[in-house]
């Protein structure tokens, strides 16, 4: 059996991270500071999240074949916050590699890294 | 029901006890020796008034870094802690205990390795670079004549 | 199969864990030492031997293992003796590569064997959340190792743009997964219940149609879908929307680091594009072969960006003078041959994929390795630095010109066998498109010749300003030679390699 009801919610979360999703992909295309086209990434991550949470919560088929219900999606969120973080993490130490590359060994000297 | 009213009682006793004795603690064992510097507002190393648009020094990242890796992934503990009883149920609570005791193993690792290379120094933190082309240099010639 | 059980079939995962954790310690334990350097490499040998050895004794089986998350198979068990092979002739040249230093040598083979780690998840991954973790494992692991040399300006950029590109591919592909985790209930590909067994069952696809609000819906819902989920796959391949990054990369990045991820990571990609497509669109008949299920064209989707992939990257290698970016560039053509394969989407088309990823490891990693002697001695990458080759490195310059005419696939040379073996697949499959795309391969294939023998005609008909022969490493010498010659004499006995990749793929699932 179809839960419309159901399925109609999930919409609203659905369109939202769409745009969430949007939203951070013209961040990563329009912005030039390396900075915040990591943050859009953040953004597109985490739309992503919540579409996960979304189809956990008011799922689109009405039994999950899987043993554990709709857990799965509550599983993904935990797992893709924690590549998010390493993908941060990773990103802003080669960030800090590139201007510190530009300028000088010493990192008191540059001042280059602005928000 | 009294019991686990009990439990909280226990619980917010040795919260508020763990706080006050952590700080009486200190208040015994520490050297007193208050100046201008320390007695201002503790604000992890900046100064605490004036604008927030600022470049912040760069060693922030670096201690930031390695905190974010280790911070989320106590994340993962969370979800073990909240089934834990259902494997203990099933009698493989040690099992459980062992594989997130690994986890934390494997990172343990990690946290050793970095704080062995001195990235979690503040005053060192950032002239590893510097620090591993003097040892590069220093340690070339014989490294070179065993390789040749 | 609980987890317990099938620990059993995880040992050269769980071998790789603690020879990450090994390297890491042997790294710090031996740092102040004079002898490091042949200390790390035998270290890290010895973890190679080991993963070796456990891949080796692991039993034979198709089975899911850890509830469904993985699949062991015969397939998992061929990549990882490719990824092996890919390793072992990186932890072989690295020591005497100058672009990493020696006190960093053992960071490097720590990062090496997680990479490692990661490409053996991929290999085996089944379900849509662990092919995210094990593709963002290998991702991580090589944006470092990248911009591995920190002091260096265009290693730092090229790490950047691989960490930015990167980010957004997998996030695309984690928002094609979420939709198909949604579309499905759940992230399981293979095995009862999950995407494949849906699609392959009527009546839930007629569920499916109906809780998307009519077939057209549903239908949309998952092409877009899976071509997010491509973006991620494509991007590991380095196949050509998903692209941009590999010129940059490749050059930025150590040059031994290059061959690997020229090789590896691009296996790897390959990996989880065949079991995804096969586990979830295609189902398995009792005599061996494969029919579709759903009406998703994957075939086709995988058929345009292979002859994109190709004719870009071709044409676009043709304007380089830097040897690395030119290879770059022929390996994104090649992600376009090996693509080919998988539009054919038959037994034969795999089975063509994985030999050709044999010769694709001997052949580009040699390439590769003089790439690494040339500009040992010259300090640079540029055409003209190969000029006189000929007379100042005579072996280097020969095992070249092997390595060349194996990757255009003349015919005296193993990549002819490759290149065959795939044009023939995707003949077979017939109909006009995929002969279309078989001509499209064959041309390609004569452009590419075009700028390989322009590296050739500088090593042997240009005058270097330097004429003094220059060192190449005795060990660089031996790996040359034994790239060289199953490069040059494959296609003499190429029995072996057929039965291999017939045994990895294609048998029948035994439970």
């Amino acid at each position: 059996m179809v839960d419309f009801f159901h399925a109609h919610q999930a919409q609203h979360y659905l369109v939202l991270a769409a745009l969430l999703f949007a939203l951070g992909a013209a961040g990563v295309v329009l912005r030039r500071n390396a900075i915040i086209v990591l943050m859009s990434i953040e953004l597109m991550l985490n739309a992503v999240n919540l579409t996960f949470l979304a189809f956990a919560r008011f799922p689109l088929v009405a039994n999950s074949p899987m043993q554990g219900g709709f857990s799965q999606g509550h599983a993904a969120v935990f797992f893709v916050i924690a590549t998010a973080a390493a993908e941060a993490a990773v990103g802003l130490a080669i960030i800090i590699a590139v201007f510190r590359s530009r300028t000088s060994v010493n990192v008191d000297e540059f001042d280059s890294l602005k928000l | 029901m009294p019991f686990q009213f009990a439990n909280v009682l226990i619980f917010s006793a040795t919260a508020v006890l763990f706080v006050f004795g952590s700080l009486v603690a200190g208040r015994f064992l520490r050297p007193d020796a208050p100046n201008r510097e320390k007695s201002m507002i503790y604000e992890c190393g900046e100064k605490p008034i004036g604008q927030a648009w600022f470049n912040f020094n760069p060693r922030f990242y670096l201690i930031a870094l390695v905190f974010v890796i280790f911070e989320v992934e106590i994340a993962f503990m969370f979800p073990v802690a909240a089934v834990y009883k259902s494997f203990i149920e099933r009698g493989e609570g040690l099992l459980a205990f062992f594989e997130i005791a690994l986890f934390v193993g494997i990172l343990a690792v990690g946290l050793a390795y970095v704080w062995a290379m001195g990235d979690l120094e503040w005053v060192k933190g950032l002239k590893q670079d510097v620090l591993a082309q003097l040892r590069e240099k220093q340690a070339a010639p014989p490294a070179e004549k065993k390789a040749a | 199969m609980n987890n317990i059980h099938s620990l059993r079939f995880f040992w050269p995962e769980s071998v790789l864990t603690v020879a990450v954790l090994a390297m890491l310690v042997q790294d710090l334990l031996v740092r102040r030492s004079p002898r490091r350097v042949g200390l790390l490499t035998i270290g890290a040998l010895f973890w190679l031997a080991l993963t070796a050895l456990a891949t080796w004794r692991t039993p034979w089986g198709n089975f899911p293992i850890f509830g469904g998350l993985l699949v062991h198979d015969p397939l998992r068990i061929f990549f990882a003796w490719l990824f092996l092979a890919a390793a072992l002739l990186t932890v072989v040249i690295v020591p005497r590569s100058k672009e990493i230093s020696s006190a960093r040598l053992g960071e490097f083979f720590a990062l090496l064997f997680a990479l490692l780690l990661g490409m053996y998840l991929m290999a085996s991954a089944a379900d849509l959340l662990l092919i995210y973790l094990s593709i963002e494992t290998v991702s991580l692991v090589s944006y470092v190792l990248t911009g591995f040399q920190r002091g260096r300006r265009r290693a730092n950029e090229a790490a950047l743009k691989y960490v930015i590109y990167g980010g957004v591919a997998s996030g695309i592909m984690l928002y094609g997964i979420s939709i198909l985790y949604g579309l499905f209930g759940t992230t399981r590909v293979a095995g009862e219940g999950g995407i494949g067994a849906q699609l392959a069952d009527v009546t839930s696809r007629l569920f499916l149609a109906h809780a998307f609000g009519g077939q057209p819906a549903a239908q949309l819902a998952l092409v877009v879908a899976v071509v997010f989920l491509l973006a991620g796959v494509g991007y590991k391949i380095a196949a050509v929307p998903f692209h941009m990054w590999s010129p940059d990369v490749y050059e930025g990045a150590p040059t031994p680091f290059t061959a690997f991820l020229s090789v590896g990571p691009k296996a790897a990609g390959f990996a989880v594009a065949i079991r995804f497509f096969f586990a979830a669109f295609e189902r398995q008949l009792p005599g061996g072969g494969y029919a579709q299920v759903g009406d998703l064209p994957w075939p086709a989707i995988i058929g345009i960006i292979s002859a994109i992939s190709m004719t870009l990257g071709n044409l676009t290698a043709i304007v380089q003078s830097n040897v690395k970016r030119l290879l770059a560039y022929s390996s994104i053509a090649h992600a376009g041959y090996l693509l080919m394969g998988l539009a054919a989407a038959s037994t034969a088309g795999v089975q063509s994929i994985l030999i050709y990823l044999i010769i694709y490891v001997l052949m580009n990693v040699g390439a590769f390795l003089v790439v690494i002697a040339v500009s040992r001695e010259t300090g640079g990458e540029d055409i003209k630095d190969f000029r006189g080759l000929g007379t100042r490195a005579p072996i280097a310059a020969l095992a070249l010109v092997i390595f060349l005419f194996s990757l255009t696939g003349i015919p005296p040379f193993a990549g002819f066998i490759g290149k065959y073996l795939i044009f023939a697949a995707v003949v077979q499959r017939g109909g006009f498109w995929n002969v279309l795309l078989a001509v499209i391969g064959v041309l390609n294939s004569a452009i590419s010749l075009f700028y390989y023998a322009r590296l050739i005609k500088a090593m042997y008909l240009e005058e270097a300003i330097d004429q003094r022969p220059f060192r190449v490493p005795a060990v660089y010498t031996g790996v040359l030679v034994a790239l060289a010659v199953p490069n040059s004499f494959l296609i003499f006995y190429w029995t072996p390699l057929v039965r291999w990749a017939a045994a990895a793929f294609g048998g029948s699932p035994s439970s």
